[in-house]
């Protein structure tokens, strides 16, 4: 069942004025409820532009947005409640904190709701497990954390709202290798453990592969791309061709194909090892 | 959206008057500006409208954006035009109780909104076609007798150029700041005066900070390469007036002439 579905859907921004710019050139697609849905795309390929669509923070120029099945923008008034459903968190979200403590902060979403402020503190503490906040920063500053744990008191601000549909805009950009490994596998268990929809953006391809159930890919506005992460890798010269890269081990998979070597596209290391060493085996390469 | 707001309003082109040195620029500008209050008359308010019509057509820009300048001002145009009606000798029009419209206080009303509006071209011409960093270069430029008063020209001319530099560049934070609370439901429409302020507080605040750690980057940035102020410093792009800023010096200053023989001739329009 789709969650969100987007029919012939156009933005331009700047319309009537001589810097108007198509941003995103009917787009129709469906997200599937429960699904880790990755979306690549170069810089400027209409990304963030769509996900934006996706909670009423844009209004489409034409075409339609709908939300299990509801166009989003039928009661323009009602469009808050849209995005308690559909959680958003920006690139860099940790420039949006600014309350006393990080517990307020992060109540900040779930009070918007209109909940009670037990209840809000609740959902708070739950999300701060979510994402790995150890109980004693919440009554610190949100300013006197590092980098990191900004990052993800910030994540936790959009979880706590508990979003059916959860999108992430680059959330490991600027983290070391340790930051990212370990926000990617708490968004994964968090996106395991909800069953809700997760659609993340990244430039990371290796992170896409490992997380991601499909990918979308979107190139000047247009969706071009819409299928299972292993399908979407395997056309790697494709991927090329819009700016795009394959994880390094899929292209080396990749390459051998091209040679002749009988393996298929594989998406993670321990995939490429299954194939590769039964083949060097036979070959009497590696003594088994 | 608040990327609608045109602070920054430079209109790129290559008009005649795109092409004048910005110091000749500022310097008409600044004369039509003191030429309008010298035009005490229709007359002479004509001369100048004249002049402005030409500028306008001659500036490439789109008529369009002008009339966007005006609307910024239109609220204390219609203030003024509605007070200055009440005021006024000549025979009366119109009378209700205590209020009286005469037709003096009509074309009061009229003169003082006609100047108003021309104030508000004369410098949108300047600012739509002269770049922030031209403005404040030429502004340097122009400030630099004031050394002699011992007047930090170089500093407060590199001072604008950071601040003009970085409207843009706050009012696209402003929109990500604002976008990312409206994600977790702010809600900065609706609400009493108290409840609206307080909705502020989520965006300030942030914005606050980042204002902090980007002049905190650029101080840091800027002393990386030596940055030590005016003293002894070049300039990569030279300002030179030519043929053209002459030729415009002479037309503006015949056009001051007509206003002034307009002054001398007809009777003053207030009344």
């Amino acid at each position: 069942m789709p969650v969100i579905e987007t029919k012939e859907l156009t933005f331009r921004y700047g319309e009537g004025t001589p810097f108007c710019k198509t941003a995103i050139d009917h787009v129709s697609i469906s997200v599937e409820q429960g699904e880790f849905l990755g979306l690549i795309g170069h810089t400027g390929s209409g990304k963030s532009t769509l996900i934006q669509q996706f909670n009423g923070l844009l209004k489409p120029t034409s075409g339609k947005v709908l939300l299990k099945g509801k166009d989003i923008w039928a009661e323009p008034r009602k469009i808050r409640d849209i995005r308690f459903q559909v959680g958003m968190v920006f690139q860099y979200p940790e420039h949006q904190l600014f309350e006393e403590t990080v517990l307020k902060d992060v109540c900040f979403g779930p009070k918007n709701m209109g909940l009670s402020e037990d209840e809000a503190q609740q959902r708070a503490r739950r999300a701060a497990r979510f994402v790995g906040l150890p109980d004693e920063l919440l009554e610190k500053s949100p300013f006197e954390l590092s980098g990191g744990e900004k990052r993800r008191a910030a994540i936790a601000g959009v979880i706590a709202m508990d979003p059916d549909v959860l999108i992430l805009d680059e959330p490991t950009a600027g983290l070391d290798p340790r930051g990212r490994e370990m926000l990617l596998s708490q968004i994964g268990a968090y996106h395991r453990e909800r069953h809700n929809t997760v659609i993340l953006v990244s430039h990371s391809m290796e992170d896409i592969a490992r997380v991601a159930d499909r990918v979308l890919v979107m190139n000047g506005g247009k969706a071009v791309m819409l299928d299972r992460t292993e399908k979407v890798f395997a056309r790697g010269r494709e991927l090329e061709s819009l700016g795009l890269r394959v994880p390094e081990v899929t292209k080396v998979l990749l390459t051998l194909r091209e040679h002749g070597c009988p393996v298929h596209a594989s998406l993670t290391v321990d995939q490429a090892v299954e194939q590769l060493l039964p083949l060097l085996k036979k070959e009497g390469a590696v003594r088994g | 959206m608040v990327r609608d707001i045109t602070l920054g309003q430079y209109f790129p082109g290559n008009s005649l008057i795109h092409r004048l040195d910005p110091r000749m620029k500022i310097l008409i500008t600044f004369a039509f500006i003191v030429f309008i209050f010298v035009a005490a008359n229709f007359q002479g308010l004509a001369v100048m409208l004249l002049l402005m019509a030409s500028v306008l057509l001659l500036s490439g820009v789109p008529l369009s954006q002008y009339l966007k300048s005006l609307k910024a001002v239109l609220f204390i145009v219609a203030f003024t035009f509605v007070l200055n009606l009440f005021y006024g000798g000549g025979t009366t029009v119109w009378s209700w109780r205590f209020m009286r419209i005469t037709d003096g206080g009509i074309s009061n009303a009229v003169f003082v909104a006609v100047r108003i509006f021309s104030l508000i071209l004369f410098s949108s011409v300047l600012t739509f076609t002269t770049s922030p960093t031209q403005l404040t270069d030429a502004l340097e430029r122009l400030m630099k007798p004031l050394k002699v008063l011992h007047v930090q020209v170089h500093e407060i001319a590199m001072m604008m150029t950071i601040a003009l530099r970085f409207v843009p560049t706050l009012l696209e934070e402003t929109d990500k700041i604002m976008n990312a609370q409206k994600a977790r439901g702010a809600d900065l429409e609706s609400g009493g005066f108290m409840q609206r302020v307080k909705s502020l507080i989520p965006i300030l605040i942030p914005l606050f900070v980042s204002s902090f750690r980007r002049a905190y980057d650029l101080a840091m940035a800027m002393e990386c390469r030596c940055y030590h102020g005016g003293e002894g410093r070049t300039k990569m792009k030279q300002l030179h007036m030519s043929g053209l800023d002459a030729a415009a010096a002479v037309v503006s200053g015949l056009f001051c002439v007509g206003v002034l023989f307009c002054a001398f001739h007809f009777p003053a329009a207030l009344r």
